[in-house]
């Protein structure tokens, strides 16, 4: 057969060529369709849900004992709590490092204590998906310390106590809050343990309600409840709140014997607030236990137990704390 | 088939000896080829790669007016920054348990790459990892964009000043001497231009928070105005620092609540597709102050109006492409013409005529195929590297 030059051969190639187009565009196709899917599945991962890698622990860092305490509770094996203040300074004067701020970047959690407790979180920076405020429901609740005065005690230098009251632990009923806060974040963040997770939250309720009831029918119940009392530093005020004490306090340190200015100042006090009773965070100097007691004061400990205690756990320490606060309400 | 091969062999050697014409006619044929097929394939990637930055930003509030702007602010930190909102808008969102609320300020400049002030969520949620250094963990620092880095030639150690909003701004605030701590992996996304910093920081350089020497203990007694029990009123000469670093880090302090300080807007993502409709219809009522857009629409809905010109490129290469044949039919016309005596003294050496016409349609076709082949290798290319790219040129 013969053919002509000018239109077979190109009607071929063009059939070739439309052909060839069509396949290569068709093949790009699917790959379109995977981006996308993938896109979408990277996207899901922002939200802070990250599931931690299969049969390790879940790294949680917390900002001082009472949450390592709860998250270690709650959370049980499935969780490695780290707190990353060292033990000789009080976690809510601690002041972080850029380092430290970076160790803490890596955590799958970080729990915080609100409340203003964190005056580090001002100049941090922290991945908000990652930070858990245990305080924050009840915001409308918290208390603010009236008296103001810079003080210094311990390594961490120079503080004050001004604004909110940020102990909030030592009322059980908020520390209950603050536990069911991180069960629900943990719950939320790893929800093949979330049956753990409510077992072992009902047992912590359980416990931090006893330590409530026994200082309710220690207190409530007693007819000194309303009778003047002393505390050593402004960190009780969650405390008096629950149980209605009727608690004055000073800027005293344990480890350190008062000046005639402090001595001077808690006379002045005393007249007007004739307490009986003085509260430490920890032991106090036999000095000024026995200087207290020629004022007619007797010394008793609550340690709040803001960082890891040298023995025991937070629930030894707090029913210490209870059988400590006997003989106040026992006359 | 020993006469196909033949005459391929005879077309084959002559296209040989001519080397430039068949070049050129090789050239010409593969461009109208490949040309359409990749210029589509980059199209197509480009438009992916803007609305895939689009569809990883599920929601953003901002302060009402346009969308687009806000939009484009918001990915690609290019326009003017819209009005500000408030860092309540973050509280809110967050407080609501709807959302993550990514904080973003994009007023300032350094060295003419824009500061976005946030949190550190925001390189969680465009995966920007860190290639030198480490994440900004304390006011002042910062973590550079991988371009912003190779072109200021920074990395860890080094410090970048912001810039003042205008040269004539005497009464504005202190540039800041932001530590670089970090460089960003190449990402081929418009955070490759940027300078991260936290979000406070960005209030530090907008002259919201700042660090100075203790006014209740003084070095200098002479900055002191006046001193009433609780209030120290300080003059002008009291110097505030203009670098952030561990010694004076105690003394940056920030003046009023922080839920009033100033946001260009909040990145907002959802737990699950009811979370997003909840907060889309609480932004929806008439008395709100911000509003609420989601990217993916508004860039999709620009995309549209751009790839109006898709229609126009394509129709475009359709009239090339036929110009270009009818031009090649000339072309192998002409040559033909040219070649009459050539082939009338193979016909007299005893090629039959259809030998003559295999002969010619042997080179046409050996021309049309080698440039398919061309056409198919370059738009290949093109789908390899079509995400590369775009990336580049977007970016």
């Amino acid at each position: 057969m013969m053919f002509r030059f000018n239109s077979h051969p190109f009607s071929r190639i063009m059939v070739v060529a439309i052909a060839t187009t069509s396949l290569i565009i068709s093949s790009c196709a699917p790959a379109e369709v995977n981006e996308n899917t993938e896109q979408t599945e990277n996207t899901e991962q922002v939200d802070g849900s990250a599931v931690t890698t299969e049969g390790s622990q879940s790294l949680i860092y917390v900002s001082n004992y009472p949450l390592q305490y709860f998250s270690e509770r709650i959370g049980g094996d499935q969780v490695k709590v780290e707190l990353p203040v060292p033990g000789d300074i009080d976690p809510a004067f601690w002041e972080p490092s850029a380092d430290e701020l970076a160790q803490l970047q890596t955590a799958e959690l970080i729990v915080l204590n609100g409340a203003t407790y964190e005056k580090w979180l001002q100049t941090a920076s922290l991945p908000q998906a990652k930070t858990l405020d245990t305080a924050n429901l009840f915001q409308d609740r918290w208390l603010s310390i009236k008296e103001v005065v810079t003080h210094q005690h311990g390594p961490e230098g120079e503080h004050s106590h001004e604004g909110t009251a940020f102990t909030t632990w030592v009322d059980p009923t908020l520390a209950i809050e603050q536990a069911a806060v991180i069960r629900d974040r943990m719950t939320t963040q790893f929800p093949d343990q979330a049956d753990l997770f409510a077992t072992n939250y009902k047992a912590l309720e359980q416990d931090l309600t006893t330590i409530d009831e026994q200082l309710a029918t220690l207190v409530v119940d007693s007819a000194d409840q309303k009778q003047p009392l002393l505390a050593s530093h402004p960190v009780y005020d969650y405390l008096a709140a629950r149980y209605g004490l009727n608690l004055r306090s000073v800027l005293w340190e344990p480890e350190t014997f008062p000046d005639e200015d402090q001595w001077a100042e808690l006379e002045s006090m005393l007249a007007e607030h004739p307490a009986e009773w003085m509260i430490w965070e920890g032991d106090p100097l036999p000095e000024s236990v026995e200087r207290l007691r020629q004022l007619g004061i007797e010394s008793v400990v609550f340690d709040p137990a803001g960082n890891v205690p040298e023995e025991g756990d937070f629930l030894t320490v707090m029913q210490s704390n209870v059988e400590n606060l006997s003989p106040v309400f026992a006359e | 088939m020993n006469g196909m091969k033949a005459s391929f062999f005879l077309a084959w050697k002559y296209l040989s000896f001519n080397k430039l014409r068949t070049t050129i006619l090789i050239a010409c044929v593969t461009l109208v080829g490949a040309l359409p097929l990749s210029l589509n394939l980059l199209l197509s990637a480009s438009e992916r790669e803007l609305m895939a930055r689009a569809e990883t930003t599920p929601l953003v509030v901002g302060a009402k007016g346009s969308d687009l702007d806000l939009a484009i602010n918001s990915l690609y930190f290019t326009t003017v920054p819209p009005e500000p909102i408030t860092m309540a808008e973050v509280t809110q969102i967050q407080t609501s348990g709807l959302a993550i609320a990514i904080p973003l300020h994009t007023q300032f400049q350094a060295r003419n790459f824009p500061i976005i002030g946030t949190t550190l969520d925001y390189l969680d949620l465009r995966q920007l990892t860190v290639a030198a250094g480490r994440n900004f963990s304390i006011l002042g620092e910062t973590v550079l964009g991988a371009d912003v880095a190779a072109t200021l030639n920074l990395k860890p150690g080094d410090t970048l000043v912001s810039s003042p909003e205008s040269v004539f701004d005497f009464g504005g605030v202190y540039p800041l001497k932001m530590n670089v701590v970090g460089v960003l992996e190449k990402s081929y996304t418009a955070d490759d231009n940027a300078v991260f910093v936290d979000i406070k920081t960005a209030w530090v350089i907008q002259g919201l928070g700042h660090g100075h020497q203790d006014l209740a203990q003084p070095e200098d007694s002479d900055v002191v105005l006046e001193q009433n029990d609780n209030v120290v009123t300080a003059n002008a000469n009291l110097t505030q620092y203009n670098q952030i670093d561990a010694d004076n880090l105690a003394s940056f302090h920030f003046h009023g609540s922080t839920d009033t300080f100033p946001l260009t807007a909040v990145i907002a993502v959802p737990q699950d597709d009811k979370s997003a409709a909840i907060l889309r219809g609480r932004y929806e009522v008439s008395e709100a102050s911000s509003q609420i857009i989601q990217p993916a629409s508004v860039i999709e809905e620009l995309l549209l109006e751009i790839f109006k010109v898709r229609n126009i490129l394509n129709l475009v290469f359709v009239l090339v492409s036929v110009a270009t044949v009818v031009a090649l039919i000339l072309v192998f016309n002409l040559s033909l013409r040219l070649r009459q005596r050539e082939m009338e003294t193979n016909f007299k050496l005893g090629c039959c005529r259809s030998m003559i016409i295999r002969l010619v349609t042997a080179e046409i076709a050996t021309i049309l195929v080698v440039s398919l082949g061309c056409s198919l290798v370059i738009t290949a290319g093109t789908g390899v590297f079509k995400d590369r790219i775009t990336r580049t040129m977007l970016s």
